[in-house]
């Protein structure tokens, strides 16, 4: 035999690194890997879809802040202070069919306050909720690239090892050229042919399954750094909108007391106003009554001053009946009177008195 | 200096924040205040909370009413949030064996273990309320028709101050009658309306007389007692060597004058702090009628003789009394400062002794 013709190669043993490979092992682990992303994929949705809601919610109940506001400083009261207010009002939930004199604005603003406050914080915890993700997925990147350099490795040592079968194979071809066909010499020469051929369509089938597994990880890789990419700048929205959300809370704070003290003291003026408003009420009234009766009189007078001239002629037969016994009792006590005075006196000076008749 | 920020807000950032916080604190504790004040212990628990020790660093800073000096709004908040939000957050974040393992991997890990241990933290305490209204029964005759009512409200006023309202009402239904408390069918738990609430919310900032009158004008209400527990303002001040931090906006009262005079002088080292704990009582059994809280004196004594006659009409129609009452913590080089405004005043203050 020729030394063109390397047997050895036939005995050598091929060591691929890793737990070997068949189509099944590979489908499984892609499979494995996929599974892995897929959850990613869909962690990824639920804290999107749950990060729209809260910055939606975020975004509203700012937004009613800043309404508030606007309105109890009048830059937002087209339909004037009143119906601003009244607008105000219904965006508090529960409030719409609530008199206003009956809840305190200040506390509902800074219940309002505190969810818009509690929705921030939630937001804000997703951001290391997605920094954690992002940590993963590299990890993963990290393990899927540690896969491909296995593959690529395995697919060169089958890329080597198929090159020396496919070269056996040939040489051997070439050998059994020189020996006739049947002899011993010959058919040893097959036999190893088809050992060096079995040995060659299973490295081939090898060198396929690591070069497709190495293309597939590469891919896989490519996903999962995509998926890292989309998180990382979902984390970044995430955090600039809550840090500018959570700036404009903590400044807002003080403006908060303030607008809510502000409105409650317009209900306490309103209701000062309402309780002036009865009274004036009741003022307006009485003094309407003493208008009114005041013209009455005016008007009336003269026929009640008539009327009071009117007595009927019984009337004023009693009344000059009266008078004139009146009148004789007057002077019957003034005559008693003056003849007790008049006795009084002569008995001072001596003199009789006078005699019945005498003048 | 400690710049304002926004509206009557100060930011305080760390390792001030925590200075100031642990001062606070400690003049809470030697406060010694009853039940007529907010609750002591979740005011110190939220003060623990604002610090850098239990956030280990989550925070730069926090937000300081200028004018009362203590924490705002926004502080107040941060901790309560932050714990309801931990509640859900901690089963998200992995366990703390794990995030530790997990530190040197990522910044991100580091920070969730601190976070983590910051909201294990807040989970068991009870925290100060940024409002919170109870209303207790204290007695009731179904056969008279009658009941009576003690109603808490624990505020921080607008004014950044931090109140305690609590008012001992008799309530008589009739046709007429405001409800202001409703009962349970079983008669044994009571609900405050919301014509109360609102109403003893409003006025929670107005002196203890004058939502006894509010609500003693009610047909139906008899109120035996409102009784107004303060704290704040605080004025506190101290170097940190190269720049002095103080409240932003102490205020024109007399004490808020001295105080600002003083710190013209070169400051003592350490925090110097004044903290007012102010009690305002107008009750039917209050013997004499007096003010010793020098920086607040009795309605009567400030009226014009106009308003006194109107005021004295008014004060026959309602048999209580007012007392008003003010104590001080305060830090050693403050004290003739405190002992001057109310010796000016004529009251006898109680004035505790900041503890080192």
């Amino acid at each position: 035999m020729s030394d063109k013709v390397n047997l050895g190669v036939l005995e050598r043993q091929v060591s691929y690194s890793g737990e070997g490979i068949s189509v099944r092992s590979l489908e499984d682990s892609i499979a494995t890997e996929r599974e892995a992303q897929n959850g990613k994929v869909e962690e990824l949705k639920v804290l999107r879809e749950r990060n729209v809601e809260i910055q939606k919610a975020l975004a509203d109940e700012v937004g009613k802040l800043r309404k508030f506001s606007d309105y109890l400083d009048g830059t937002a009261t087209t339909g004037g202070f009143w119906a601003g207010f009244k607008e105000m009002l219904s965006y508090i939930p529960g409030l719409r069919n609530i008199a206003i004199s009956k809840r305190s604005i200040e506390e509902l603003l800074k219940q309002q306050y505190q969810i818009s406050a509690r929705r921030v914080k939630e937001a804000a915890e997703y951001v290391d909720t997605l920094k954690k993700s992002e940590q993963d997925l590299y990890k993963e990147i990290e393990r899927i690239n540690g896969k491909i350099i296995e593959m690529a490795k395995n697919e060169a040592v089958a890329v080597d090892y198929v090159l020396e079968l496919k070269q056996l194979v040939d040489a051997i071809e070439q050998e059994k050229q020189t020996c006739e066909a049947g002899s011993v010499a010959f058919r040893d020469l097959e036999a190893k042919q088809d050992k060096a051929r079995a040995l060659l369509a299973q490295h081939s089938a090898n060198l396929q399954l690591y070069s497709a597994a190495e293309d597939r990880y590469a891919s896989l890789k490519d996903n999962t750094r995509k998926l890292v990419e989309t998180i990382r700048n979902l984390g970044q929205d995430i955090s600039q909108y809550t840090t500018a959300a959570s700036i404009k809370l903590d400044m807002a704070s003080a403006q908060i007391q303030a607008i809510g003290t502000a409105a409650d003291a317009s209900v306490v003026m309103l209701e000062l106003k309402r309780s002036l408003d009865v009274m004036t009420e009741s003022m307006n009234a009485t003094t309407q009554f003493v208008s009114d009766t005041q013209v009455f009189f005016r008007r009336n007078l003269d026929s009640l001053v008539k009327e009071l001239e009117t007595f009927d002629e019984t009337t004023t037969k009693l009344l000059d009946a009266n008078i004139a016994e009146s009148r004789k009792i007057e002077d019957e006590r003034v005559a008693a009177a003056v003849a007790k005075a008049q006795a009084h006196k002569r008995s001072q000076s001596g003199t009789p008195a006078p005699t019945p008749g005498a003048s | 200096m400690s710049e304002l920020v926004a509206l009557h807000t100060q930011a305080l950032r760390e390792p001030v924040a925590s200075r100031y916080l642990e001062g606070l604190g400690r003049a809470l504790a030697a406060s010694r205040i009853n039940k007529s004040f907010p609750e002591r212990r979740p005011l110190e628990s939220t003060l623990q909370a604002l610090r850098a020790d239990s956030h280990e660093g989550l925070y730069e800073s926090i937000y300081v009413d200028s004018r009362a000096g203590l924490p705002n709004l926004a502080s107040f908040t941060r901790v309560l949030s932050d714990r309801e939000v931990g509640l859900d957050a901690v089963g998200r974040m992995g366990s703390a064996e794990e995030l530790a393992a997990r530190q040197h991997e990522a910044e991100v890990f580091e920070r969730l273990g601190r976070k983590r241990r910051y909201f294990e933290l807040l989970r068991p305490l009870e925290l100060a309320p940024v409002d919170q209204h109870r209303v207790l029964l204290r007695r009731h005759e179904p056969e008279q028709s009658r009941a009576s009512f003690r109603v808490e409200l624990t505020k921080l006023l607008s004014d950044g101050c931090y109140v305690r309202v609590v008012i001992e009402l008799l309530q008589r239904a009739s046709l007429w009658s405001h409800k202001l408390v409703q009962l349970d069918a079983a008669g044994e738990v009571a609900e405050g309306t919301e014509a109360l609430r609102g109403m003893v919310y409003r006025f929670a900032a107005y002196d203890a007389e004058t939502l006894f009158v509010r609500l003693h004008e009610l047909e139906g209400v008899t109120v035996e007692r409102v009784q107004r527990g303060v704290i704040g303002p605080a004025l506190w001040a101290f170097s940190d060597g190269a720049e002095q931090h103080q409240v932003a906006e102490p205020g024109q009262d007399v004490l808020a004058r001295a105080w600002t005079r003083q710190l013209a002088e070169p400051l003592p080292p350490g925090l110097q702090l004044v903290v007012s704990f102010a009690s305002d009582t107008a009750a039917i059994d209050v013997r004499d009628e007096l003010s010793n809280d020098p920086l607040s004196p009795l309605l009567s004594s400030s009226l014009t003789e106009q308003e006194r006659a109107r005021y004295r009409v008014l004060r026959e129609r309602h048999a209580f009394k007012v007392f008003k009452d003010r104590k001080f913590v305060v830090s050693d080089a403050l004290r003739p400062v405190v002992e001057g405004v109310c010796a000016a005043a004529g009251t006898k203050n109680l004035i505790y002794a900041l503890p080192r």
